[in-house]
């Protein structure tokens, strides 16, 4: 009955997890590791939990503690709290153009965004977690979460409409200070 | 309530939905219906929005991620169902107390071994929870012959490593699985009338059991034994227990 629950636990949420784990730690491996990990603890500590929404919850809580435990010492997150003005300018691509655009380019451009707004923004997009659930995840105020998802879209749209400009004069989109990109079969 | 201020909330507006019923967004959801400008900006917003859950979407974890999970995770569900079964000292409270201090005492002098032989042991228990739970193990491309022959081979003693060709057995489709972030092969073969499963990672330097043998036995009698050589990290599973494991060592 246990492994039952448990089957239907990971069915449920493991894909959104391995895309939250994917944008944070940006690479398939650390996002394997990190979601299975999340489990693993489930598994040993957190299966008490019998209603699925706190099961939800408490999943992704663990999988951004994990995350953060597992950084490297003095690699710190960049809580920006405000966007570059050369950024809003950018951030002018429109919905139409976003569309035709590859997943794995919108996945770079997301995992390219500041930390401090990357976890928020990508807990948004996998649309599980209301702005007050992503507060309680991330244990930051909800204020923080509406502002940080204001400014993450914001910065969101700037690589995207750069990562489109490239791609239409034919270059190749290199994103600033990004750090690997994401392998996806 | 300004435009400005209603866009700031509408932003964390989810654009399947699920907001709807939220009354912190009522006020704002008003506006934009009032105000065209707004409207559109709204509408233009969430198309956005969900043209980029979609692509987030696309993104499909790795075929082996959820066998690899469940392996992990079902191994570690059961011994806390059996807890009423244990003596006193076996309780989680007395364990844990007994854990906490040998964790002090040792963590200073042996925390890269503690680490390592956590890993070690969830290994085993991967292994083991695969060759009890996974619905098949067949999926074994060209190329796997010549490895089943040696494993097979009754004179052959495992304990000395195997000669594998990792790539190689991957690329030839031997079953692949997912460990910690890392492939896992996995080939079965038949000894003295005894199913085994041997199960093969790469070595790093978290996961390497050094060349002494860890046995595990289940409640069951199923038994799992880890070790390493240079290359590789072992785990050997059989429902026949320790000694037909030992026996093939």
């Amino acid at each position: 009955m246990a492994d039952a629950v448990f089957t239907q636990l990971v069915d449920r949420f493991y894909p959104a997890l391995y895309r939250f784990a994917l944008s944070l730690a940006r690479s398939e491996a650390d996002a394997c590791d990190l979601t299975q990990q999340t489990f693993y603890v489930w598994a040993t500590k957190g299966h008490a939990l019998r209603e699925t929404e706190k099961a939800k919850s408490w999943l992704f809580t663990t999988l951004y503690r994990e995350f953060l435990r597992g950084r490297r010492r003095g690699e710190r997150m960049t809580a920006l709290e405000t966007v570059p003005e050369t950024e809003v300018e950018q951030a002018t691509l429109a919905p139409e153009a976003l569309s035709s655009m590859d997943a794995d380019v919108v996945m770079s451009a997301l995992q390219d965004v500041d930390e401090g707004f990357r976890a928020p923004l990508t807990l948004f997009y996998i649309e599980e977690l209301s702005y007050q659930e992503i507060a309680d995840v991330l244990e930051i105020p909800i204020g923080t979460v509406m502002s940080r998802l204001s400014r993450g879209k914001t910065q969101l749209r700037a690589r995207l409409t750069v990562a489109k400009q490239g791609a239409a004069s034919g270059g190749v989109v290199k994103f600033e200070d990004f750090k690997g990109k994401a392998g996806h079969g | 309530m300004d435009n400005e201020e209603a866009k700031f909330i509408l932003r964390a507006y989810r654009a399947n939905g699920a907001d709807a019923a939220d009354p912190a967004f009522s006020a704002a959801l008003e506006q934009a219906k009032r105000d065209p400008e707004l409207g559109r900006w709204f509408e233009r917003e969430q198309a956005f929005d969900k043209s980029v859950a979609n692509k987030v979407r696309a993104f499909t974890p790795p075929a082996n991620l959820r066998d690899a999970i469940l392996a992990g995770g079902k191994v570690s569900v059961r011994p806390r169902l059996e807890r009423s079964q244990r003596s006193w000292w076996r309780q989680p409270g007395w364990a844990a107390l007994a854990a906490s201090v040998a964790l002090v005492v040792g963590i200073g002098i042996s925390w890269p071994k503690f680490s390592r032989a956590n890993e070690v042991k969830r290994f085993g228990e991967f292994a083991m929870n695969d060759m009890l739970h996974a619905p098949n193990h067949d999926a074994h491309g060209p190329g796997m012959g010549q490895l089943a022959a040696l494993v097979s081979d009754a004179t052959r003693k495992l304990s000395g490593g195997l000669p594998i060709e990792f790539e190689a057995l991957r690329a030839n489709g031997c079953r692949t699985l997912r460990f910690g972030g890392h492939d896992v092969l996995e080939v079965c073969f038949e000894r003295g009338g005894v199913e085994y499963h041997v199960y093969v990672m790469k070595r790093t330097g978290k996961t390497h059991a050094g060349e002494v043998p860890h046995f595990h036995e289940t409640s069951d009698g199923a038994g799992s034994v880890v070790w390493s050589d240079e290359k590789h990290l072992y785990a050997l599973v059989s429902a026949k227990g320790p000694d037909a494991l030992k026996a093939i060592l």
